[in-house]
């Protein structure tokens, strides 16, 4: 009897191991992709890495992306926080283009719509480091200065009242980087480069986060706009993963991002 | 240089602050992850400002979604603290499927590495193999 009981516990514990080893190499369940957490500052990629990807192309030519300053003084929230997001996106495309006065005036202006958002002060004083490494050439650490300096940002704000604004700042980076990179890829198509604009997740994620926004803040005229054109643009970059986008949605969606940038930068008259 | 501006970084608290006063496991995890991040960069992967933490039990493992790019390369680095004695690190394409990742496995810290044939939604799940509920870090760097 003891041998049996012993020979049935060394059988559960084989199957046991068996079921935890399977555990780990086993394919998702429906409900476990579904319930996957899905954050803002580990979902949502940098601008950063959709460059990366698109240097592995060839060498681009960053500072022909750059774009003429924006205002810093907009009236209203909401335009402040998806401007601080697309200026962030502009600091990356200055570093890669390795322009250290691009970078510093950036960084000037990002913390000073950072400031008019109310962000707290210890977190301003990151225009001096970026000014630092911007004069010292230190490409590398300025691109971490300004992940880390919008990661702050956002932190700062989830801490306060403006929580809500943390997913405007994101999809106005994306739109920035989705402009400069689909103008490229519009302009020098390959297969291999229009199938980096593949992004379901990210488009959906801001999508569902702009849905839920509070009612005064969805039924802003700038995040409505805003809202209609990213449905547009889900579209577009959805497509399947062994297939790339032809050459006409890469226009389009060129559009739609050129659009959008202007529009969010527009001030109102 | 890499590292050491990593550990001035922890030094003065300016990686991600959290929402919530983290306790001393979540500091330990975040750091010994770093430190196993750290190791990446010397290849010259790019450390991404953000991590994803909170605590994990065994048999309930945390699957968290991230999205990648073709082209780039990416580590995936898990550390615990607490009651874990052992930690695994997978990734799954956005269907489910396993990718077949580099691993790598050492006690409270897991790694995998690899580079997504299709850009996309990706999901990577923690779980603790051997021992109790722990704390962890996951956080991520890419060339």
């Amino acid at each position: 009897m003891i041998l049996n009981l012993r020979t049935l516990a060394g059988s559960l514990a084989l199957v046991c191991l068996c079921a935890s080893a399977a555990g780990q190499g086993a394919s998702l369940t429906k409900d476990e992709i579904a319930d996957a957490i899905r954050t803002d500052d580990f979902s949502i990629p940098m601008p950063a890495e959709l460059m990366a990807a698109l240097e592995k192309q060839g060498k681009l030519d960053w500072s022909a992306m750059f774009r003429p300053p924006i205002p810093t003084n907009y009236p209203n929230r909401a335009q402040l926080a998806l401007n601080l997001g697309s200026l962030v996106a502009d600091g990356f495309i200055a570093v890669q283009a390795e322009d250290s006065r691009q970078v510093i005036n950036l960084g000037k202006d990002i913390i000073q719509l950072a400031k008019n958002l109310g962000v707290p002060k210890d977190i301003l004083t990151r225009s001096s480091s970026i000014s630092d490494f911007a004069e010292r050439k230190q490409w590398d650490q300025l691109k971490e200065e300004l992940e880390a300096t919008q990661n702050e940002v956002k932190e700062a704000m989830h801490g306060s009242k403006d929580s809500d604004l943390v997913t405007l700042v994101s999809v106005g980076g994306w739109a920035r980087g989705m402009d400069v990179i689909s103008n490229y890829i519009s302009a020098h198509y390959s297969e291999t480069s229009a199938k980096i604009l593949r992004q379901p997740g990210i488009v959906q994620y801001l999508n569902r986060k702009l849905d839920s926004l509070p009612d005064k803040l969805h039924d802003d005229p700038k995040v409505k706009n805003v809202r209609m054109k990213t449905m547009q643009m889900e579209m577009i970059v959805s497509f399947p993963r062994d297939k790339a986008p032809e050459l006409a949605d890469v226009k389009k969606l060129s559009e739609l991002a050129t659009e959008l940038v202007k529009e969010i930068s527009q001030k109102e008259k | 240089m890499k590292r050491s501006l990593i550990i001035a970084a922890i030094a003065a608290g300016l990686v991600v602050a959290p929402l919530h006063a983290a306790t001393d496991a979540e500091v330990e995890a975040r750091r010994v992850a770093l430190e196993l991040a750290g190791a990446f960069s010397n290849d010259g992967f790019k450390l991404r400002d953000g991590v994803c933490a909170g605590t994990v039990e065994p048999g309930k493992p945390k699957i968290v979604q991230v999205n990648l790019y073709a082209g780039n390369e990416y580590w995936f680095s898990l550390a615990a603290s607490g009651k874990a004695k052992k930690v695994a690190v997978t990734v799954f394409d956005e269907i489910g499927r396993k990718i077949d990742a580099e691993p790598y496995q050492e006690g409270v810290t897991a790694a995998a590495g690899f580079s997504p044939d299709a850009s996309g939604p990706y999901l990577v799940k923690v779980e603790v193999v051997e021992g109790g509920p722990s704390a962890f870090c996951l956080l991520y760097s890419y060339k």
